[in-house]
């Protein structure tokens, strides 16, 4: 009898790469593999409610120094600039904190790698961490964000929220980019370097798998790409969603019969609790019910309209299947969700490649954008109405989703890594060093 | 497919609940004859609403018509699920689900008077006093100052669910050590027999309405065998509570399926006598139901502020 074989997973400490990997493992599991995950200081818990094992990265790199109020009121006026804006206020310091996790785990990820002994690792994140590529078994990139995290010469640049329409402001923003990226740049090549790897080219964080990359991105969003991503170790998945509870909506105070509009900005965008009542004040207004998630902010709501329900947690895809609108930040995961229940998206980003999706929802037509803050209660309305009303859009998204789930990507992933692990050994990340623009992707 | 029938009295869906508890205790299953006059006996009504009751469960498929006026089970009673309150409710049932529905969603405010609900339902006075009259009962509301009354708002806000563990935590392994606990071999048999239903499902074809029946019965039992009647009457009242408000927690299938198998280890340990063993499952089995989140995740955000939240 073959034994099982154990995938770790680590996905950074995010929903949506969390999620989206539950949803591979479950597929993994069904097919007799033993998946496993490995957590991120802070972020447990949410892989065993799915019956998955955790094995959590040691306690002692936890920062315990970190000021909850400056840290929302710093996020939050972030949040109100344009991407080129954040790249200084807010993607710069991101990097730099994403970087310092990479350092600070390192080494207990190699101690725990080196007792878990998997036979693959799944790493869906947007940075490398030296302890995988030395772990000497085959590694799997799960491209976390949009289709932009792969450079090429006809995509816009990553995080810029530009059109597809090559102008001027991509060299600017790639100038700009490169130049806040490069001192977190500088320390992680350190990091490579003295692990005995060649770092990825600045600005990357994270090259190519030389096994196995899965992107989410359907068909349908996708990029007409000037070097095509090679299908032998880049697969589509078209969307990837995970089991989730049944969900039956709640009773509402009124508007029963009418459509269902979800309304989600994951944990970071939920904070804005201003923001998100002055939608309520919209929402109340318009003959429709919304389902609202305020994550841990949930008491902060008093007097909520009679059409509206909010809480701290949905099983989301459950909602979105249910849901005739999906408001979101244009995190991937949400965006890919929608498209895979045909949901058409209003998209109202406020950082990293939620400007992407937002942008590529409204130049693709399977949704709209509009700026989280500069919005009268007029253009929300006209926003949501409109999108309900538009027949044309659902019944091309209809359409979609049902190629998106008969491409079943969740089990397709998993099949293909099952694939990789039956490969002798291949090479390690040594030889790989990608640079802009996808010359070693392709 | 099981129809749900249109409209079915509630004191009917009462009685036909208490009619499947009642088979369910005396081991009855699939196929077997139900005398209208034993059951009526058993329940302590008269032949008319057995009568009545038994159309209930033959409109919900668990019973089949069998001759005239006689009804045997279509499936195992085990396996039915809980019969839900969905029969022909009186304004005021429907007023008390309305004011607990709005208080849930933080639509309406803690403290109300007969008069401000009247305006916001649109019904009688009799109506209002009626169904806050049926939460007080259920220590969902009390009397305030004036003309005022205070609705439990503890019970469901965002931290209720936290604090409910918190409280089952304490209780429970207690009513499983306390010196005159007393088993109920034929109820645990039944139980059993539903749990064992369930650990034959699949994640795919769970029945998570069973489960939610059995679950409810698995611990109102074990309140009702602890022995003493204070602590039985604080823990059932507050699973009643609990069963009857909306719930804002979603469990994945796969941790139902867990929380089968922690009940059927715990059934076990009551069985053998083995009662601290059993105390400890529970102890392990309510802190694994407890959802616990990171309250704030997001690329770059901090370790120590990710902080989960219940």
């Amino acid at each position: 009898m073959t034994p099982e074989k154990t995938i770790a997973f680590f996905p950074e400490a995010s929903y949506g790469a969390a999620l989206n990997c539950v949803g591979i493992a479950q597929q993994l599991r069904a097919l007799g593999a033993r998946p496993v995950f490995i957590c991120h200081p802070g972020f447990s818990d949410v892989f065993a409610e799915y019956g998955f094992p955790e094995y959590h990265l040691a306690d002692e790199v936890l920062d315990g120094k970190t000021d909850w109020t400056d840290f929302i009121s710093r996020h939050q006026d972030a949040f109100r600039q344009s991407p080129y804006e954040q790249l200084e206020s807010y993607v710069r310091p991101t990097w730099d904190a994403i970087v310092d996790t990479a350092l600070a785990v390192e080494q207990p990820l190699r101690q725990l790698l080196n007792r878990l002994k998997p036979d693959a690792i799944v790493l869906d994140n947007v940075v490398m961490f030296p302890a995988i590529a030395n772990a000497g078994v085959p590694w799997i990139r799960i491209v976390s964000c949009a289709e932009t995290e792969i450079p090429d010469e006809s995509v816009p640049p990553y995080l810029s929220g530009l059109s597809a329409e090559k102008s001027a402001s991509w060299d600017d923003f790639i100038r700009e980019y490169d130049r806040v990226t490069a001192p977190a740049h500088k320390r992680f090549s350190a990091m490579m370097n003295d692990c005995g790897l060649k770092p990825p080219a600045a600005p990357l964080f994270l090259g190519p798998s030389p096994h196995l990359n899965l992107l989410l991105a359907p068909e349908i969003i996708r990029y007409s790409r000037q070097k095509p991503l090679d299908p032998s170790r880049f697969v589509f998945l078209d969307g990837c969603v995970r089991q989730e509870a049944d969900y039956q909506a709640p009773v509402f105070a009124a508007y029963n019969d009418q459509p269902l509009v979800l309304t989600s900005f994951g944990s970071l965008g939920a904070m804005d609790v201003s923001m998100i009542k002055r939608m309520l004040e919209v929402f109340a207004t318009l003959p429709f019910r919304f389902i609202v998630n305020v994550g841990p902010w949930r008491d902060e709501y008093t007097e909520v309209p009679d059409n509206v329900f909010v809480d701290s947690w949905f099983p989301q895809s459950s909602v979105v299947e249910q849901a005739s609108l999906f408001i979101h930040h244009g995190g991937n995961n949400s965006f890919c969700e929608a498209l895979y229940f045909g949901v058409p998206s209003l998209v109202m980003p406020y950082c990293w490649d939620g400007h992407d999706n937002a942008r590529r929802a409204q130049e693709t037509g399977v949704g709209r954008m509009l700026p989280r803050y500069d919005w009268q209660p007029h253009e929300l309305e006209v926003e949501i109405r409109s999108l309900l009303a538009d027949k044309a859009m659902a019944q091309r998204l209809k359409s979609n989703a049902l190629k998106m789930q008969a491409h079943a990507g969740a089990r397709l992933a998993a099949e293909k890594i099952l694939q990789v692990t039956a490969k002798p050994a291949a090479s390690s990340a040594r030889k790989n060093t990608p640079k802009r623009g996808g010359d070693s992707i392709a | 497919m099981l129809r749900e029938p249109k409209k079915a009295n509630r004191r009917h869906v009462e009685l036909a609940q208490k009619i499947l508890e009642a088979a369910n205790e005396r081991g009855m299953t699939e196929g077997e004859r139900l005398a209208e006059q034993a059951i009526a006996n058993i329940c302590n009504v008269s032949r008319t609403p057995v009568r009545k009751a038994f159309q209930v469960l033959a409109e919900r498929g668990i019973l089949l018509r069998d001759g005239e006026g006689s009804y045997r089970f279509a499936i195992d009673p085990v396996n039915a699920v809980r019969l839900e309150d969905s029969g022909d409710a009186s304004a005021d049932d429907d007023v008390r689900a309305a004011i607990l529905r709005d208080l849930a969603a933080a639509r309406i405010s803690e403290q109300q008077t007969v008069a401000s609900l009247q305006r916001r339902y649109g019904v009688t006075r009799l109506a209002v006093q009626n169904s806050l009259m049926k939460l007080s009962e259920e220590n969902l509301a009390e009397r305030g100052a004036g003309q005022q009354w205070l609705l439990k708002q503890f019970t469901v806000n965002a931290d209720s669910h936290a604090k409910s563990y918190e409280f089952r935590l304490a209780l429970e392994p207690l009513a499983l050590t306390m010196p005159d606990y007393r088993r109920d071999p034929t109820a645990m048999l039944s139980l059993r027999q539903s749990m064992l239903a369930l650990k034959a499902m699949d994640e795919m074809n769970f029945d998570r309405k069973l489960f939610l029946r059995t679950d409810m019965d698995f611990h109102i039992l074990i309140a009702k065998g602890c022995g003493n009647p204070f602590l039985a009457e604080s823990l059932i009242a507050h699973h009643t509570r609990r069963f009857s408000l909306p719930t804002n927690v979603h469990p994945g299938t796969f941790r139902l399926m867990q929380a089968n198998n922690e009940h059927i280890q715990i059934l076990e340990q009551i069985e053998r006598g083995q009662m601290g063993l059993a105390a400890d499952l529970m102890r392990v089995h309510i802190q694994l139901s407890q959802a616990v989140r990171p309250r704030l995740a997001g690329r770059g955000v901090p370790a120590s502020l990710k902080m989960t939240a219940r």
